[in-house]
């Protein structure tokens, strides 16, 4: 498939089924309940998902070359992952997280 | 327009929004750098920030580009991942019935985590739906024009900014501010330890499988943890 055609699919795609997403109960199942069992595995669903997503991210150091080689980005992000638990703030995680990452990466 | 423009409400969601979107212009940027490492042409990295407006659907749309994953893979991933806009829609929901269906339908396209969670704060200080509406639209709206901004300015001026920065660990870090506070009970904590090991144990798997397979393994540990704590406070 052409490369052009493929990005636009996926962004119409994905748009698409985003909108719907967002769009579900607050316009098409409005006057439905969500199933119980559904209610109680959306509440997972950010966990789980995100956090799928960062793990490869943070792990993966372009500089390091083995895996058991000291990871800045693993103790930086710790940093940032306590920082965020307690101020539940996102600039707080941006700025000790990036702050974190540039010290130790200039001490190591 | 205008009314709705110098509406107080507004103007306040608005200004709520913009310490969050500081905290959203590395993301912005690394987004449309990620877009033009794609091989996106401006318009269909802008396609990506105004149609799909969610930076981890859109990181990861990338990646799995780049990869050259089938187009069915990466849509289903995607939307497994934007399943969570789901669980937001059903919590916005019982605020925004009184509203007309236009604003529902537009309120709806401006949900996202950081709007979600400050909508949700304000519907529960006030029982005005049109001015929660009006406060939640402002808010939307600092994010999407935030968004557009910085995608763009990453696509164009991204390869200025220093490798050294590391400004990717930006991404990882949007995220880890939107996880680490819902780490506060049992099920939560195991949906996320067990999606976070399997991603890694899984990581042999093509076309990067690994992430629905561990999200969804760690969504049904989540639930069978709550219905396992559920029982057990009954007791």
């Amino acid at each position: 498939m052409d490369a052009t055609l493929k990005l636009w699919l996926v962004i119409l795609a994905v748009g698409l089924l985003n909108y719907l997403s967002r769009l579900s109960f607050i316009a098409v199942f409005a006057r439905r309940t969500m199933p119980p069992l559904l209610a109680r595995a959306l509440k997972y669903v950010p966990a789980a998902m995100l956090t799928a997503l960062i793990v490869p991210m943070i792990a993966a150091d372009p500089a390091a070359g083995h895996a058991l080689t000291f990871n800045p980005r693993i103790v930086a992000a710790a940093i940032a992952g306590v920082v965020a638990f307690y101020t539940r703030s996102s600039l707080w995680t941006m700025g000790t997280g990036m702050a974190a990452l540039w010290v130790l990466q200039a001490v190591s | 327009m205008r009314r709705l423009l110098a509406s107080p409400d507004f103007r306040a969601g608005f200004v709520e929004m913009l310490p969050a979107c500081i905290g959203l212009i590395p993301f912005g940027l690394v987004c449309g750098v990620g877009a033009s490492a794609a091989g996106a042409s401006w318009l269909a990295a802008l396609g990506m920030s105004a149609v799909i407006f969610s930076g981890a659907a859109q990181i990861l749309a990338g990646q799995m580009l780049a990869g050259g994953a089938p187009l069915a893979i990466i849509v289903l991933t995607c939307f497994v991942l934007g399943l969570r806009f789901l669980m937001y829609s059903a919590a916005m929901a019982p605020y925004l019935t009184a509203l007309p269906p236009r604003w529902q339908k537009a309120l709806a396209f401006l949900l996202t985590d950081q709007a979600f969670a400050s909508a949700i704060r304000r519907f529960n200080a006030s029982n005005d739906p049109h001015a929660g509406a009006q406060h939640f639209l402002g808010a939307g709206m600092a994010l999407y024009l935030c968004w557009q901004v910085t995608n763009m300015t990453g696509y164009f001026a991204g390869n200025v900014i220093p490798a050294a920065w590391s400004l990717e660990f930006a991404v990882p870090l949007c995220f880890l501010a939107l996880v680490a506070p819902l780490l506060r009970d049992m099920p939560n904590v195991a949906a996320a330890v067990v999606a976070g090991v399997a991603v890694v144990v899984l990581g042999g798997l093509p076309m990067k499988l690994n992430l629905i397979a561990a999200g969804v393994i760690g969504i049904i540990v989540g639930t069978l943890a709550d219905l396992m704590k559920e029982r057990w406070t009954r007791r």
